[in-house]
């Protein structure tokens, strides 16, 4: 163990804290990804998530871990919980052979992908000032709510408002795709309704319960 | 802390999520195995940002996380309507594509 030996002592809470969510990181994204019942997989993306928050934290990116958990383990989970609920369907096996040629094909190709930007990240390491710990301290209001603020106002206000676009679809394509037959036929029958009333409107403005009151 | 532990472990997360998108055949998995890789995505985006000194890298991965959140949402909409249609979310036994 080389590396502990030359290692700072002011260094090792940060190390041990960063070990311990690592792992913890690590193994609830296996836990995830290799569980049969869905609900085991949430609560496990949900630990995830939050020990990835604590790294966020360790990074000063302290508005981003917040984020972290409001949005990812607060709202983009319980959203999957939900459908969870309402599919739960468990899987007969959980890992599919048919395929499986192609499928054998993409894992040695994502491996091979893994290996070439592990040796790229582990051979630069000492000789690229990026990859080691930084020099320079940081600012104390490195990531903090205003600092982040400020920057997405100032350099990126039109990605802002694009994003927001974004969400706006969503939400309406979200609601478009899952409704089902029923409830198109029932939006159907209140756009018909409330095209007969603009078209009565439309054909009679002066009737009088319609007419301006000042005479 | 050096940068590059940061890095292995955000492209460990990413395999971890690719290797789920591959394998899985519960298209609720495979969401949940994108939703890990955009965090690796992530990831990676704070640790050059603290590396370099910049908060560029926050915001990105601002944007990255709104991303999420709609890509979620529309995602299991998808899902939701197909299972109405079809009873399940296999992914191999969705193939209405392939005819």
């Amino acid at each position: 163990m080389k590396f502990i030996s030359n290692i700072n002592p002011a260094n090792a809470a940060e190390m041990f804290v960063f070990f311990v969510l690592a792992t913890a990181t690590v193994g609830g994204a296996l836990f995830t990804v290799t569980r049969r019942n869905p609900v085991t997989a949430v609560m496990s993306l949900v630990a995830t998530f939050f020990a990835l928050a604590g790294i966020y934290a360790s990074l000063s990116a302290h508005f981003l871990a917040i984020l972290q958990i409001l949005v990812y383990a607060g709202a983009i989970m319980v959203l999957f919980i939900f459908v969870v609920m309402i599919l739960n369907r468990e899987e007969i096996s959980p890992v599919s052979f048919r395929g499986i040629i192609t499928r054998v094909i993409g894992v040695l190709a994502g491996g091979y992908v893994a290996w070439v930007a592990a040796w790229a990240v582990l051979y630069e390491r000492h000789s690229s000032p990026v990859l080691a710990a930084p020099k320079v301290p940081l600012p104390p209001n490195y990531g903090t709510v205003s600092t982040v603020g400020l920057s997405l106002f100032k350099d990126f206000v039109f990605p802002f408002e694009a994003i927001s676009l974004l969400l706006l679809v969503a939400i309406v394509g979200g609601i478009i795709v899952s409704r089902s037959a029923k409830q198109e036929e029932q939006a159907e029958e209140t756009i018909r309704k409330l095209r007969e009333i603009r078209e009565r409107s439309s054909e009679a403005p002066e009737s009088p319960e319609h007419a301006p009151a000042h005479h | 802390m050096p940068t590059y532990y940061y890095l292995l472990l955000s492209l460990v997360l990413f395999l971890i999520g690719t290797a789920g998108v591959l394998l899985r055949r519960n298209a609720l998995i495979v969401l949940m195995a994108i939703e890990l890789q955009l965090n690796a995505g992530n990831l990676a985006m704070l640790a050059f940002a603290r590396a370099l000194n910049d908060t560029k890298g926050h915001v990105f991965a601002f944007f990255v996380i709104a991303l999420a959140a709609a890509e979620a949402a529309v995602g299991l909409a998808i899902l939701v309507g197909i299972f109405r249609t079809r009873q399940t979310v296999n992914l191999d036994e969705i193939t209405l594509m392939k005819r």
